[in-house]
C-alpha cells in the first residue's frame, strides 16, 4: 500500500461529510452543474456561493449544491470564499477545502489533501502546481507565479513554491484563526501574509490544473495581475 | 473690493455657516470641523487681502502667493482622496459583511442539515 493510499483510506464517509468545500461562484453557469455533480459523489458537504452572478449560476447552484449561499450584490472571490468559510464552520465542519468552481482543480489532489489534514499532518494543506505537472501551466501565467513566490518569500517571509493556487484545505483551527479582508483577487496574497502570520503547519501538495479554453478566458491577465498587487498593498498598508 | 472678492468671501461665510451647522448637528467631528473653518477663515483672509498670500509665500520661500496658493490646493486635495478613500475601504467592508450575513441567514433558514454519513462513528 502506498503512501497515497493508506491517506486516502482514511478518508472514510465520516471525514468527508466533515469536510465542507467551498466553491465560489461568479457567472460559472455553463460548467458548475458538472463540477458539483462530480465533487458531491465524493463530498457530500459542498457549499456554493454565488457572488451576484447574472447568467443563471444561482438556478445551477440550488438544483445541484448540496449548500447553495448567494451575494445580493458581487464582492469579489475573496469575499466568497470567507463567506463559504464561516457558512461551514457555523455548519460545524472540522475541515474547509476551497476549489475552484471552472473545473480546473482534480478531485483526487483534493482528497489527498483532505487525507493529510485529517490524519493531522499539517493544518493548512496548499496545492502546487509546480511540483505536479507544470507542462500545462501557461508561460506567461507561469512567469507571473514565479515572480509572485519571489515576491512573497520577500514581503510576507514565507518560501512556498506557488503562493496562487485555488485548491486549499484547513483544518478548522486554521479557518477560525485566518479570516480574510480582502474581499477580491488580492485575497490570495493575503492569505500567505495570514498562514506566515498564523504560526501554523503548512504543507504543499504537488496538484496538476487542468488549463481549459474556458478556466484561461476565466483567469486573470497582466493588468489584473498589477491590480491585485496595488489592492494587496494597499491593503497591507492600512488595515 | 471687487465683485468677485465679494462673491468669494460670501461663498466661504456660507462654507463656514455649513461647517458650523453640520458641528452642531453632529454630522462632522470637531476635527474635521476645525480644518474646514480654518481653510474657509483662510479663504475669505486671503479674497480680502490678496498680498497676504505674497508676503507668507516669500516667508517660506516662495516666489509667488499663487503658487502657495496651487501646492496647498494640491495638498488638499490629495488629502481629501484618502479620506475619500478610507471612507470608500470602510463602506465597502461593511457592505461586505452585510451581504455575507444575508447570504448565510439565507442558507441557515432554506438548506437542509448539513450531510452526515449513515454511520455517525468514525
Amino acid at each position: 500500500m502506498t503512501r497515497d493510499d493508506a491517506a486516502l483510506a482514511l478518508l472514510t464517509a465520516h471525514v468527508r461529510a466533515q469536510t465542507f468545500v467551498v466553491i465560489p461562484v461568479f457567472n460559472e453557469g455553463a460548467v458548475i452543474g458538472e463540477v458539483l455533480d462530480q465533487l458531491v459523489q465524493h463530498f457530500p458537504n459542498v457549499v456554493c456561493v454565488d457572488d451576484g452572478s447574472s447568467d443563471g449560476t444561482w438556478e445551477a447552484l440550488r438544483s445541484h449544491a448540496p449548500h447553495a449561499l448567494r451575494h445580493l450584490v458581487n464582492r469579489g472571490q475573496g469575499a466568497a470564499l470567507q463567506t463559504g468559510t464561516e457558512y461551514a464552520l457555523r455548519c460545524g465542519a472540522l475541515r474547509i477545502a476551497h476549489f475552484d468552481a471552472d473545473g480546473q482543480h482534480r478531485i483526487e489532489d483534493l482528497e489527498r489533501m483532505v487525507a493529510a489534514v485529517a490524519r493531522g499532518d499539517c493544518d493548512i494543506a496548499l496545492g502546487d502546481r509546480f511540483a505536479g505537472n507544470a507542462a500545462s501551466v501557461p508561460l506567461g501565467r507561469r512567469m507571473v507565479l514565479r515572480a509572485a513566490v519571489v515576491f512573497h518569500r520577500i514581503v510576507s517571509g514565507i518560501a512556498l513554491n506557488d503562493v496562487h493556487n485555488g485548491l486549499r484545505v484547513f483544518s478548522r483551527v486554521a479557518a477560525e484563526r485566518i479570516e480574510m479582508t480582502a474581499d477580491r483577487m488580492a485575497h490570495a496574497s493575503e492569505l500567505i501574509d495570514l498562514i506566515a502570520q498564523s504560526q501554523l503547519r503548512v504543507l504543499q501538495f504537488p496538484v496538476t490544473i487542468r488549463y481549459t479554453e474556458y478556466s484561461r478566458a476565466k483567469g486573470q491577465s497582466w493588468t489584473g495581475g498589477f491590480r491585485i498587487l496595488f489592492h494587496y498593498l494597499v491593503g497591507r498598508a492600512l488595515d | 473690493m471687487t465683485p468677485f472678492q465679494i462673491f468669494l468671501v460670501v461663498v466661504l461665510a456660507s462654507g463656514m455657516v455649513a461647517v458650523v451647522i453640520c458641528l452642531s448637528k453632529g454630522l462632522i467631528g470637531r476635527l474635521a470641523a476645525t480644518c474646514a473653518a480654518t481653510v474657509c477663515a483662510a479663504g475669505i483672509a486671503f479674497a480680502i487681502e490678496p498680498n497676504w498670500t505674497t508676503s507668507i509665500a516669500h516667508r517660506l520661500g516662495i516666489s509667488r502667493g499663487t503658487d502657495l496658493l496651487l501646492y496647498l490646493l494640491v495638498l488638499t486635495v490629495l488629502y481629501g482622496f484618502l479620506l475619500i478613500y478610507l471612507k470608500l475601504r470602510r463602506v465597502r467592508r461593511e457592505l461586505t459583511l452585510l451581504v455575507r450575513e444575508i447570504a448565510i441567514r439565507e442558507a441557515e433558514r432554506k438548506s437542509p442539515a448539513p450531510q452526515q454519513p449513515p454511520d455517525s462513528a468514525q
